[in-house]
This record gives structure tokens, C-alpha cells and sequence, in this order.
């Protein structure tokens, strides 16, 4: 039993969760070290909230638990990202294979075009609660998966009781459309159930992600609390949008831990009842995602296993102004 | 003649065989070792020298592994062989093409058998298939818009299309209209309607050649067929063009119905020519269009339009697709369609097993019957169009559904010859006065499920005791009293029965109220009473004392749920099953409630732990008694959480000694290794594997090892003796418990106690989370009494642990709730709503969707701990093609079936002896095409599992020789079944295959016998047979049933576990890596169910050979990769 767990636990260990670490650590003291990349997308806006672009990496100090980071690479919108040396100057991010996430306990490289672009998943609520807005919301999605960069990639999934992956991750916008027109409207609503596996599937996309849910809110089939799934999401570093297609006061609940879920992962919320506002909507999130920085780095040694806070400052003194938008922290990844 | 013909060609077979033997034996043991690929490289070996006995025991070899190499391999041992050698490769080859569905090959074959002598084969004229024959109906549009709209699976088979609407419109299609007894439309029928409509404007449109032509984006068609389909263009034409609603009703239409909107846009951007075939489906329609219409409705619109619009139509069309064509044919060629259409409710739940025979309705009880069934319906049975019609009219369905339940009793030699018992003419009259009372109305064809569930359960689980009696638990005195006193609280069952119970004499007098009772709509307590303990008595070799069946009668309604547990274990004594009672009614009396729980969970999960280790083999059966009995000692009389903590360490030490655990093991890790399914030392990947996923979800629920917790304590002695602290130790716990989070709900208090539930579990986790462990210890310094209190507080964690160890070992596949909501375990509800007492109530699934809680938990006991975790990852399933499945109760049944058996104890041997059985069932199969006595032969078999139009069907195609038809309706259980049972009753070992079966058998009979096979094999059945201790019954496939939907259907369903047994035996897999694979192999079946309604079996069973499909076309890839053949 003994050579079996060691054997076990060397294979969890690439995996790098700091809760199965611990598990390991009861019973005979083993130590590893984690090598997940954090990858962090934040916005940075000035007071009236219109995006600040061109700021450079050593603009940023970024910290967990007040402990200051060591930027790896750095992108803008759908630029490709730049490599940061160790000395702070900066050159191309070309074939640079870094060690990434696990898949399976087998190490996967990062390649250079990983983060040129964003990995965008819809999740589009097909249950019987949007029927009658059905086709105006699939024609609002086609519209932006239209106007999607054309360097991201777009996969729609929908959801009933059930997730179905109506078009996987694609860089074809036509295949995401003809996915999209394909989804079957009815059934009981599991939003919470559908955005987890929404999460797991972009978990193991290396990049930039982010989600967007298309969704009146109400949710009568779900076995997993929102709080849960946003745990997740923050875990992962993917930002949640959220377009409501109901009014922010019908449904208070429902609203509230919308916006929660969002702010929580770094996205946005937005109520938007009429096709014009979702349109609207879909406008603002695609600005969102050409706006925004990303930074990846390896985190510095933290010896907490929980929830790290993770701080992003502008050092400038013309920044000082600026608001940033970013998740506020995670948990190191549990390897699932 | 025929007789002579197979001996003949199986003594060559046999003379070939002898000087094979050799090789054959060598290559059985390197098999029968676990090496089959070995064995297949050894002979395929062998065969380079063009031998013939190395080339017949070779192609034997793939054969018997199901192998597509063994049709070259017959064909090279033919070339090779002379004379009358030839006759058996080339019988073989014959029955093989015609499973493959060669005919060709099947009739050359067939003349080279001839010419070496064989005259007991004759390949039969194909005919046009029976759907070609039919008259069929046209519907708009093609055929896959419609089925999604309607709610169709689009594999169906053409002829089960309109049965398959038919149901969707009577059990979907019309609702009580508010204010009147009219029924409307629901939505799902008007979209339907709405549908039709626009698919007709469509084809208009699509003109005389049937095509959707639109030839550029600017040409005059385009406008209007935008317009029908809702949309409009958005942008001129060019790149720029963009499809947007205008219309939203006829948009959803377009969209829900599959239009192809996104290639039509496309062409429209390239200005490129758009087609799209839009031809009428043509459906087959039983008998004639005109049949089921009025002489006003055959003038009116078309057919698809009056059949949707007539909800009692379609409840007759349903009914007479599922008659025996015999008998439906005789029902319409005698009676109006206007006579019997008023009871075509009754004949569409009770006309499934209607025969006709010789001219004459087949009764269950046979000619000893007839004349007393001839009184009760008022018609004889040799009148049989007559004697159907009137007993679908007579008590509103009363007669026809115990008719129903009698007809589908089959012979199991574990109970007895029961049909004939209660088909006794007096005795069934006598029955049948119980059943229908004085009031008939509402009949048990009423409702939209079957109501007569409890008659079908207790005519299919009687069992006679070897006198021929039935079996009464107890004796009479039990029930006599339990009649006239029932259990307190329970009010009366029945006050006339309450008042003849005193006179009972003969158990008839039992049976006969249980009869009475089934009518009932109310719940049928007495009767669940009798099954349950039936079920307990079983597999007992001495059955339990009336003394223990009355208290446990007594105490059914708060304890029913534990009995499946006593149920599992035969060996238990009457005390020990008096000592639970015990134990569990001290632990009811627990003041503090959250002790109760914390109490309640330690104990049900040290017996969940016992009962997975008995199940398993862990324990041995000659321990599992006095196991129990210690393990449940200390929780008699508890008083506080130290006791609790007590309590459950002794549990575990009790269990670990049990299991024959080495000295000094780590409690935690042999826990694991156990749970993971063996007792003995494994280093197999399978079990790594299962380990490793075992470790993984303990650590997602944040629970501490045993091995910690006991440490911490052991500690904690030592501390009150004076050593010093180890804060390592100390830290190290307290670090866990500080990762111990609140549920994660949104609301405000004020919220969660308006909605949500579970007020005790969040109470259990608050103080666990607000324990600060290093203070206590810190505060109680060394004073003993103080330390002792530390003590105590680790009862909580410890339940959790114990709980946890349950919830680990019976994950779901995905396991998708374990791992994402870290309280899962530790907010199980033990005590549940209040008032509802449902500390020792089966496991329930509660608090799903948002908000009504903060995720869903499990609540009640962890008696159905494997169904509510199924139930709870049931809808994480991602199907692989559009939504709108058919959960409900079928799919958690199938991953309980994968979760609850393990395969570490099956031997190379079994897996192959499953694998042998299905081979000879489908051989049987193909000769039953080439030969009217094998045929008949097979089919009589196959009648004791099937229903009647089924094998009537499968009838029709053999007689064409369409023998992969005949293969494609025909469960793996049947298979299975009809191998069995034609070895078995003959004797026989006519082909190599038999033989083999037959040799193997003789080999090694303590392994490989029906018994072995049915527990490594079958399936739990905690519904039908109220145990989780696989086994397979044999039943024919319930239908759905009122109280239980699909879950009795699911656990008659037992074709998954065979099927893949068989699968792994022809992919040379072990029998250690069924116990990865089969959780993986159920849920993606479960992916792949497109079922059209609840009781669409077919269409798990296309998705479960589309997943053996892909089972074996990855093995060939990868042996093909690897450099090896498969």
C-alpha cells in the first residue's frame, strides 16, 4: 500500500492542489511545490469608467497576500502577449514553451499563441423559463459571436436540465452560428449545474477564457449553489458576464447573486430585458474583453492553502486615478 | 433427420476438435490466467504452418471471442479442409454472415455446407420487410423537423414512429381545460400543430420537385420564404447579410424544427444557391389510414391532423401497436372500431400479453383455467375476439390487470411454480372477488400510470415455501394480529379485513386481503410489510422467527427503509436483527437532537461500511453476524458525543477487524483499500485508479483521516499523563477545520428560514468551523476531565468521516457535486424537515434549483445512499446530441448498477463464460432462421422473457432470415437467458460453442455456474427485490408503473452488466478493469439515450451497442496502432 500511495499521490502532486497536498501531509509528510500558473485579465478604467489602453508592464505591481509577484507575460486586448524578463524589459512571447496546467497528471505546454485572443464561451439558457425570448436571444448571440476578434475563439453551449455543447471551441464563427441555431428550447432550468461544466471545459483550455450567460435568471433543477460554481471560477481565473434578460427588480435574488458572481470572477452583469439592451450588452462585454490586460505569472512561495487576495495597483502616479477591475483572489487549484 | 444431420456435423467438428485439442487446451489456460491476448498470439502462431487443426482451433479462438478475424479464419480452415471436415466451418460461416447481415456470403456459404453434407439448413426467400408492406401516411416536411418537434427520437424504427406519437399525445398532448371537463391543447401540441402548419406552407414553396430553391440572395423566393420562416434580412446583400426575427412565433418554429437557418444564411452572404430537400415523410400506418378514420374525417383533412386532434384515437392506435398481431387482427376483424375504442385504455396498459393460440385466447393457467376465466369474463377463451373485448370492458379494467399480472408471472425455480398456484381455479376467483371489490370505478387504467403496481409486485415476488405453499413471514398469528391491531399510528388498513383477520386459517386468507389491498389507492403498507420480509426470509436457510417478523411488521413504517440492509446479509441472526430495532429506537430517544444525528449518521455509517465490506467479500460471511452485533453494541446506550466518539472508534476497529486487517495498518488507508474493493493487496492500475479517485473526493470534502483523528486523541491521553503538546499535530488539525466554510448561501436569515431547510446540518458544520481546537487544548492544560471534553468534540468530525467513506465509495461517475460543493458530506441531514422524522426514512435528494437553498443535500438516513447520489448526479450527464432526455428514475438505477458491484473477484473464466453465453444466443438466433425447430425452439425460450408482439416480431423477421433484425430486438439479458436456458434444458453441447460452454462448466463448477453469475452479473434491485445485492431476475421489462415511474422498469432492465461482461471478454480485457470501465461505459450510455417516452428501452439499448461499438473500434485502433490485430 505504501510504494501504491506513494504512486498515487506523485501523480496528484503534478496536479498541484494545495488541499491534496494537505492530505498527503497528515499521514506522512511529503512536500511539493506547485507549478499552476495564475493567469489574471483585469480592466483598467479612469473615473468616468472609459478604458485606459497602452499601459506597460511595469506600470503594475500585482501582489497575493501582499506579496508581490513576478509578471511572466503581459498582453493587451487581442495583441500577442509579451514575454517579461527577469530584469523588467520585455521581448516578444515566440515559441516559448512554460509550464502549464496538468491534464490528466501529463504536463501540457503553453504555447505562445495561447493568449493572443480569448477563449469565449456562451452559455445560452434554452429552458422553458426563455421561451418566449428564445429567438431574439440567439439572434443577439449570433450577432456578437459575428463581431467576436477575429484572433478569439468562440464555443456556445446551451443548457436546460442538461448542458449540450452545441458548438465546441472554434475559431469559425460560422460553426459557432450553426451550432447555435441547432439548440432545441425547453425543459427545466439547471443554470448553476450547466455554468460548473461550462467551467470544467474552459478550465482546460490553456489562455485567456471567459464566460458569458445568457439567462433569465430562475434556476429550478440545479444540484450546486452559485456561490460554489463562483468558487470555481474564481479558482480558475475565468470571468463570468452575465446578461440577464430580466428586469434587475423582478427577481431580486437571483439578480444579486448575478452581479455577485460576476464582480467575484472579475466580468459584468447586465439586466437587459429589451433585444436592444442585450445587443448593448454584448457591445460592452466585446469592448470588455479588447480592453483588457492580461498578465500571467507563478506565484511566489504563500504557505496559505486558502483564499489568496490577490492586488493589482497601478505604480504610476497618473494611476493612481485609474479604477482596476480584477478578480479579487483564488484558491490554488484542486486538481479535479 | 435433423438430429442425425447435427450429430453428424459435430462428431467432425469433434474429430477436428481431438487433434486441436491440444492447442485449444494450452491456449484455454494461458486464458483462463488472465492472458487471452497471449493465447490469440500463441495460435495465431500455430496457423503459420497452414495445419488444419491449428487453423480451426484459431478460428474457434476468434469466435468464441467475437472477434471480426473469425470469418477469415472459417474461410481458411474451408479452403484448407476436405470433404465432410468442411461442414462445420462452413455451417459457421453461414450462421455468421447472416449476423453480419451478408446474405450473399450467407447463401455460398449455405451450398458448400450442402455439398459437405449438411440437409439441415435452408436460407428462407426474402421477403419485403413488414414496414414496406404497410400503407403509409404523409406527413410535411421531413422527418427529423418533425421528430424534434414532437418530441421523437429519430432512430426510431419507421413502424414504431406513430406508436410513438400516439403516446406522446396521451400522455403530453391535452390538459383538463380550466372551468370544464373539455381537455385543451398543451403547448407542446400546439407547437406541434403550429409546425404542421408552416411545414405546409413550405411545401408550397418547395413547388413539385419538392426542393427549397432559393437560387441568390436577391431572387424573388428569398423574401417569401423568409416570411414563412419568421426572419428577414438585415443588411443588403453580400458579405454583410444577417438573418434577425421578425416574426418570433414562426422563428421559434423554424429554429426548434432544425430549419437549416445558418447554411441558408450563409449561402445568402456568398450569394450562393440554397437547396434543401423538403419531401413529405412517409410513415407506416397499422392496417390502413382509412380504418382509423371516420367516413367525415376520410373526406376531411389529412390523417397526421385527426390523429393529433383525437386524444382516445391515439390511446387505440397505442393499444393495438403493442397487441400480438394475432390478437389485434382477431379484435379487428370482430369488433367496431367505435366498441372498443371506449376501453382502448385498458387494452393499451392490459392487452400487452393477449395470445391467441389454436383458435383460442390464451389464459394464464392454461386449459385447467379456461373454464373458470370463461365464468369470470362471461365468454370462453375459444371465442378469443369475444373474450378479449369483453374483459377489457368489464369493472373498468379491473379483471384485465389482474389478467395482466397473472399472465406475466414467469417461472423462476426460486419461487415455485406460482402461476400455477394462483391460476387454481377457485383460488383465482376467490382472488379476483378481493381485488374488485364493489366499487370499480376509477379503474387502474385511469390514471396516466398503471395504479395496479401492487398486484404486479406481489404476483412476480411470491414465492411457495417447498410444500407449495406460499410463503407467509412468520406465520399466520403475525399478519392476523397485524391486521386486526396495526402498528400505532398507522390507523386501520381496512376495517372489514381488521374484522375477518381473527378467522384467518390458511395463508390464502393473507394473500387475499393483500389482493384486496391492491386496489387501494392509498399507500399499501401491509403489502410492502409482506414483500419486505418476504424478501428477508429469501436467501435465509432458517427463515426469521415470528416473534422478530412481528416486531419488525410493527416497526416497518419507521425502520422499512434499514430492512434491505438486514436483507443483504441471509447469515444475520434474529437477535442481531432485534438488536438494530433496538439500537435504532435508543438512538430515537436521544433528547438532544443534535447529538441524535451526530449519532444517527456514526451508526448508519459504520453499518453502510459493514455493508459494503459483506457485499464484497471483505467480510466473511461466517463473521458477519457477530460483526453486526459488536459494531452495534456501544450505540445502545449513548448518551453524549463522547459516547458517540466511542462508539465509532470501536466500530472501526471492529470493522478493520473483521476485514483481517494487518496489525498496525493505517485505519485511513485500509479503509480506502477496502472500499476500493479488495481485501488482498492489489497494484493493478484499475485499482490505483479507484483509489486514487476514492482520495480525491475525500479531500474535496474537506474531511479529516481516520488516522488523524484517532492520533489527535491517542494525543490527547497523553497529554492528561503529563507530555507535552505535539502542536504539530494540533496545528495540522486545526489548519482543516479551519478550511471548514458556512454553506455558501446568499440569503439573509430572514431568507434561509422562509426557505430553505436543513437547519441541523448547518448547526453540525457551524460548530465543527467555530471549534478552535489549539485554545482548548491550550485552556485544559492537563486536567483530564477538560481534555476529555476535547475528546468528545471529535464525535462530529468522526460521523463526518465514517459518512464520508460512504459517500466515496459509491460516487457517481463525474462525481460532480463531490467535488465542487465541499459540504456535500458534511451536510447530510439526518433529521430533516421538522416533524417529518426522517432520521431512518430512505435518502432523499432535496434543496435543488436556486434559491430555495444553498445547493442541494442528501436528507434521511444512508439506507439508499447509491440511489440519491446517482439521483444527484444525474443531470450533470452531458447527452451527446439534442436535450430533452428521459431521466427520471431510469438513468440513477444504471449508475447505481455500475456503482455498487465490483469485479475484482470474477476470474478470466466467468468474463469468458458470459461472453460464450452470448456467442451461443445469437447462434441460436442465426440457425433459428435456417431451421423451423430450432426456431420454434428458441422462440418458446425467448417467450418467457419477451412480450408477445415482440416475439411475434422477431418471429417474422427469422422467418425472412433476417437475422440481424431479429438480433437488434433482442435484449443481452434474453440473449443471455436463451442460452441458458436451451443449454439447460437440453442438455445439449451441439456446436463447439455449447460444448465449450459445457467443458469449462464441468472444469471449474464452484466458479463458473448461473449463481456465480448472476451475482457478479445482475444488478441491485433495491425496489423489486429490497436489496442492493446484485442479482439477476430475469423478469420481462416492466412497464411503468403508478408510485415508481421508470425505477421498476430500470431494475428489470438487466442487459448492461451482461453486455459489457461480454464486451470485455471479446476486447481480451480483464476482469479487474470492469470496475473502471463500467462506470465509464454507463454514463456514456447514458450520454446516448434518446428516448422518446419513459418506457423507450430500445433506445437504451441502441445507445448501449453504440457504446460497444466505440469500445471495440478504440481497441482496434489501438491494437492496430501497437502493431497487433484485434
Amino acid at each position: 500500500m505504501t510504494l501504491l500511495k506513494n504512486t498515487i499521490f506523485g501523480g496528484i502532486g503534478l496536479l498541484g492542489s494545495g488541499g491534496l497536498l494537505w492530505l498527503y501531509a497528515q499521514d506522512r509528510p511529503t512536500f511539493r511545490i506547485k507549478v499552476d500558473m495564475v493567469v489574471l485579465s483585469f480592466t483598467v478604467t479612469d473615473s468616468k469608467g472609459k478604458y485606459i489602453n497602452g499601459l506597460k508592464p511595469a506600470d503594475f505591481r500585482v501582489t497575493e497576500d501582499g506579496i508581490v509577484q513576478k509578471v511572466n507575460t503581459f498582453g493587451e486586448g487581442s495583441k500577442p502577449p509579451i514575454q517579461v524578463m527577469e530584469d523588467g524589459t520585455t521581448r516578444p512571447f515566440l515559441n516559448a514553451a512554460a509550464p502549464g496546467g496538468t491534464e490528466g497528471g501529463v504536463k501540457s505546454e503553453v504555447r505562445s499563441d495561447s493568449f493572443v485572443g480569448t477563449n469565449v464561451f456562451v452559455l445560452f439558457d434554452t429552458s422553458n423559463y426563455m421561451y418566449r425570448g428564445f429567438v431574439y436571444a440567439s439572434d443577439a448571440i449570433a450577432d456578437f459571436v459575428r463581431g467576436l476578434d477575429r484572433n478569439d475563439s468562440v464555443a456556445v453551449y446551451t443548457f436546460s436540465r442538461n448542458l449540450s455543447r452545441a458548438a465546441p471551441l472554434t475559431h469559425e464563427r460560422g460553426e459557432a452560428i450553426f451550432g447555435l441555431r441547432k439548440a432545441v428550447a425547453g425543459d427545466d432550468a439547471a443554470l448553476y449545474n450547466g455554468l460548473l461544466l461550462t467551467l470544467r471545459d474552459a478550465a482546460k483550455v490553456p489562455g485567456r477564457k471567459v464566460i458569458i450567460v445568457f439567462s433569465n435568471g430562475p434556476d429550478n433543477a440545479s444540484m450546486v449553489a452559485p456561490d460554489d460554481v463562483r468558487a470555481v471560477a474564481e479558482d480558475e481565473g475565468i470571468p463570468i458576464y452575465v446578461i440577464s434578460t430580466n428586469e434587475v427588480n423582478k427577481d431580486p435574488m437571483s439578480s444579486a447573486v448575478f452581479k455577485r458572481i460576476s464582480t467575484r470572477t472579475g466580468g459584468k452583469s447586465y439586466f437587459a430585458k429589451t433585444w436592444q439592451k442585450q445587443v448593448e450588452a454584448f457591445e460592452s462585454i466585446r469592448e470588455d474583453l479588447g480592453n483588457s490586460y492580461t498578465i500571467t505569472y507563478y506565484p511566489q512561495p504563500n504557505p496559505n492553502e486558502g483564499f489568496r487576495k490577490i492586488n493589482v495597483e497601478i505604480v504610476t502616479d497618473v494611476g493612481k486615478k485609474y479604477r482596476v477591475r480584477a478578480r479579487p483572489g483564488y484558491r490554488p487549484r484542486g486538481g479535479f | 433427420m435433423t438430429i442425425l444431420v447435427r450429430s453428424l456435423v459435430f462428431a467432425f467438428a469433434a474429430s477436428l476438435a481431438a487433434t486441436a485439442q491440444d492447442l485449444s487446451i494450452r491456449a484455454w489456460q494461458m486464458e483462463s490466467k488472465g492472458d487471452a491476448s497471449g493465447a490469440r498470439e500463441f495460435l495465431e502462431r500455430s496457423t503459420q504452418g497452414g495445419g488444419l487443426d491449428a487453423l480451426v482451433a484459431y478460428a474457434q479462438f476468434l469466435d468464441r471471442h467475437h472477434d471480426p478475424g473469425a470469418r477469415p479464419a472459417y474461410e481458411r480452415v474451408l479452403r484448407t479442409a476436405q470433404g465432410a471436415q468442411r461442414m462445420q466451418p462452413a455451417r459457421r460461416l453461414v450462421e455468421l454472415d447472416l449476423l453480419a447481415g451478408d446474405r450473399d456470403a450467407a447463401q455460398r456459404h449455405l451450398e458448400q455446407y450442402t455439398s459437405a453434407g449438411g440437409r439441415d439448413f435452408s436460407l428462407p426467400p426474402l421477403l419485403p420487410a413488414s414496414a414496406e408492406k404497410k400503407t403509409t401516411i404523409s406527413i410535411p416536411g421531413p422527418l427529423h423537423s418533425f421528430a424534434r418537434m414532437a418530441a421523437l427520437a429519430p432512430d426510431l424504427a419507421a413502424e414504431d414512429l406513430l406508436p410513438a406519437l400516439a403516446r406522446n399525445v396521451v400522455t403530453n398532448g391535452y390538459q383538463a381545460a380550466s372551468g370544464n371537463e373539455a381537455l385543451e391543447q398543451t403547448e407542446y401540441l400546439k407547437l406541434v400543430v403550429r409546425y404542421l402548419s408552416q411545414a405546409r406552407e413550405l411545401e408550397k414553396l418547395a413547388g413539385a420537385d419538392q426542393v427549397l430553391k432559393i437560387e441568390s440572395c436577391d431572387s424573388a423566393q428569398t423574401g417569401e420564404l423568409l416570411r414563412v420562416l419568421g426572419y428577414r434580412m438585415r443588411g443588403g446583400c453580400g458579405s454583410e447579410v444577417v438573418l434577425e426575427t421578425v416574426n418570433g412565433t414562426r422563428a421559434f418554429l423554424t429554429i426548434d424544427s432544425g430549419f437549416p437557418l445558418a447554411e441558408l444564411e450563409q449561402s445568402l452572404r456568398t450569394n450562393r444557391p440554397f437547396n434543401y430537400d423538403f419531401k413529405p415523410t412517409q410513415v407506416p400506418v397499422l392496417y390502413t389510414a382509412d380504418y382509423w378514420l371516420s367516413a367525415k374525417e376520410r373526406q376531411g383533412g389529412e390523417f397526421i391532423d385527426t390523429f393529433l386532434g383525437d386524444p382516445s384515437l391515439c390511446r387505440l392506435y397505442l393499444a393495438m401497436a403493442k397487441l400480438d398481431p394475432a390478437a389485434a387482427d382477431e379484435l379487428r376483424k370482430n369488433t367496431t372500431l367505435q366498441r372498443i375504442r371506449a376501453y382502448a385504455h385498458v387494452l393499451d396498459f392490459y392487452g400487452g400479453m393477449f395470445q391467441i393460440r389454436n383458435g383460442k385466447a390464451v389464459v394464464p393457467g392454461g386449459a385447467r383455467s379456461e373454464k373458470a376465466w370463461s365464468d369470470l369474463v362471461g365468454v370462453a377463451p375459444d371465442k378469443p375476439a369475444a373474450f378479449f373485448e369483453r374483459l377489457v370492458a368489464k369493472d373498468d379494467g379491473w379483471m384485465a390487470s389482474y389478467f395482466d399480472a397473472l399472465s406475466r408471472i414467469s417461472f423462476n425455480p426460486a419461487n415455485g411454480p406460482v402461476q400455477n398456484y394462483l391460476t387454481e381455479p377457485e383460488r383465482m376467483k376467490r382472488f379476483y372477488a378481493a381485488i374488485r371489490g364493489k366499487v370499480t370505478s376509477p379503474g387502474p387504467a385511469r390514471p396516466v400510470f398503471r395504479s395496479n403496481t401492487d398486484m404486479l409486485l406481489l404476483t412476480t415476488r411470491l414465492r411457495l415455501d417447498p410444500d407449495g405453499r406460499p410463503h407467509i413471514p412468520g406465520n399466520l398469528e403475525v399478519w392476523r394480529t397485524l391486521f386486526i391491531e396495526h402498528p400505532p399510528g398507522a390507523g386501520k388498513y381496512d376495517a372489514k379485513l381488521s374484522k375477518a383477520a381473527p378467522a384467518w386459517k390458511d395463508p390464502d386468507d393473507v394473500l387475499e386481503a393483500l389482493f384486496g389491498l391492491c386496489r387501494k389507492s392509498v399507500e399499501n403498507e401491509p403489502l410492502k410489510i409482506f414483500m419486505a420480509l418476504s424478501d428477508m426470509d429469501r436467501r435465509r436457510r432458517t427463515p426469521l422467527e415470528a416473534k422478530t417478523v412481528d416486531r419488525l411488521s410493527r416497526h416497518f413504517r419507521a425502520f422499512g427503509a434499514q430492512y434491505p440492509i438486514l436483507a443483504e446479509a441471509p447469515e444475520l441472526s434474529d437477535a442481531t436483527v432485534i438488536q438494530f430495532l433496538d439500537v435504532a429506537e435508543a438512538i430515537n430517544q436521544i433528547r438532544d437532537i443534535g447529538v441524535r444525528a451526530d449519532a444517527a449518521g456514526s451508526m448508519q455509517a459504520l453499518v453502510g461500511l459493514w455493508q459494503i465490506f459483506y457485499r464484497q467479500g471483505s467480510i466473511a460471511p461466517a463473521d458477519a453476524d457477530h460483526t453486526l452485533s459488536t459494531l452495534l453494541s456501544p450505540f445502545a446506550k449513548l448518551k453524549n458525543e463522547r459516547d458517540i466518539f466511542e462508539s465509532g472508534r470501536e466500530g472501526v476497529k471492529t470493522l478493520l477487524a473483521a476485514t483481517k486487517s494487518p496489525a498496525g495498518a493505517s485505519p485511513q488507508d485500509r479503509m480506502i483499500d477496502l472500499l476500493a474493493g479488495t481485501s488482498e493487496s492489489d497494484n493493478s492500475d484499475a485499482h490505483t485508479q479507484l483509489v486514487e479517485d476514492m482520495i480525491r473526493i475525500f479531500e474535496s470534502q474537506r474531511l479529516i483521516s481516520l488516522a488523524t483523528i484517532f492520533e489527535l486523541v491517542d494525543h490527547l491521553e497523553s497529554i492528561a499523563k503529563g507530555e507535552k503538546a505535539n502542536m504539530a499535530l494540533v496545528n495540522r488539525m486545526a489548519s482543516r477545520i479551519s478550511e471548514i466554510q458556512l454553506p455558501r448561501t446568499a440569503l439573509s436569515t430572514v431568507e434561509r428560514n422562509t426557505l430553505s431547510f436543513g437547519y441541523w446540518s448547518e448547526k453540525h458544520i457551524e460548530a465543527q468551523r467555530k471549534l478552535n481546537l489549539r485554545a482548548l487544548i491550550d485552556r485544559a492544560a492537563t486536567d483530564p476531565k477538560k481534555l476529555d471534553d476535547v475528546r468528545a468534540l471529535m464525535g462530529p468530525f468522526l460521523r463526518d468521516t465514517l459518512v464520508g467513506l460512504n459517500y466515496v465509495h459509491y460516487a457517481p461517475p463525474g462525481a460532480q457535486v463531490l467535488y465542487t460543493n465541499p459540504l456535500f458530506v458534511r451536510s447530510h441531514d439526518f433529521i430533516g424537515l421538522q416533524g417529518s422524522l426522517q432520521t431512518w426514512r430512505p435518502t432523499e435528494v432535496l434543496g435543488t434549483g436556486w434559491p430555495t437553498s444553498a445547493g442541494g443535500k442528501l436528507v434521511g438516513s444512508l439506507a439508499s445512499l447509491p440511489y440519491a447520489l446517482a439521483e444527484a448526479e444525474q443531470n450533470f450527464l452531458i447527452p451527446s446530441r439534442e436535450q430533452a432526455l428521459i431521466w427520471g428514475d431510469l438513468v440513477p438505477q444504471l449508475i447505481l448498477s455500475a456503482t455498487v458491484p465490483r469485479w475484482w473477484d470474477v476470474t478470466p473464466g466467468q468474463l469468458h463464460w458470459v461472453g460464450l453465453h452470448m456467442i451461443y444466443g445469437e447462434a441460436l438466433l442465426a440457425e433459428s432462421a435456417l431451421n423451423a425447430d430450432r426456431r420454434q425452439a428458441a422462440l418458446e425460450v425467448l417467450s418467457r422473457y419477451a412480450m408477445p408482439a415482440r416475439v411475434e416480431k422477431i418471429r417474422e423477421l427469422l422467418e425472412q432470415g433476417r437475422v440481424q433484425g431479429a438480433l437488434e430486438n433482442v435484449m443481452p439479458s434474453e440473449l443471455f437467458a436463451i442460452a441458458r436456458d436451451l443449454l439447460s434444458d437440453r442438455n445439449s453441447a451441439d456446436t463447439p460453442v455449447a460444448a465449450e460452454i459445457h467443458r469449462e462448466a464441468a472444469e471449474a463448477p464452484q466458479h463458473l455456474n448461473y449463481q456465480t453469475i448472476s451475482h457478479f452479473f445482475g444488478t441491485p434491485k433495491p425496489t423489486l427485490a429490497n436489496s442492493y445485492s446484485p442479482e439477476l431476475l430475469n423478469l420481462r421489462t416492466f412497464p411503468t408503473l403508478m408510485g415508481y415511474s421508470s425505477r421498476i422498469l430500470a431494475e428489470s432492465w438487466e442487459s448492461n452488466l451482461l453486455y459489457y461482461g461480454a464486451l470485455a471478454d471479446q476486447l481480451y480485457l480483464s476482469p479487474a478493469q470492469l470496475n473502471v470501465l463500467v462506470p465509464e461505459w454507463t454514463r456514456s450510455t447514458v450520454e446516448r439515450i434518446f428516448a422518446t417516452h419513459l418506457e423507450d428501452w430500445p433506445a437504451l439499448l441502441r445507445s448501449l451497442r453504440l457504446v460497444g461499438d466505440d469500445a471495440r473500434e478504440k481497441a482496434h485502433r489501438q491494437a492496430t496502432a501497437a502493431g497487433a490485430g484485434l
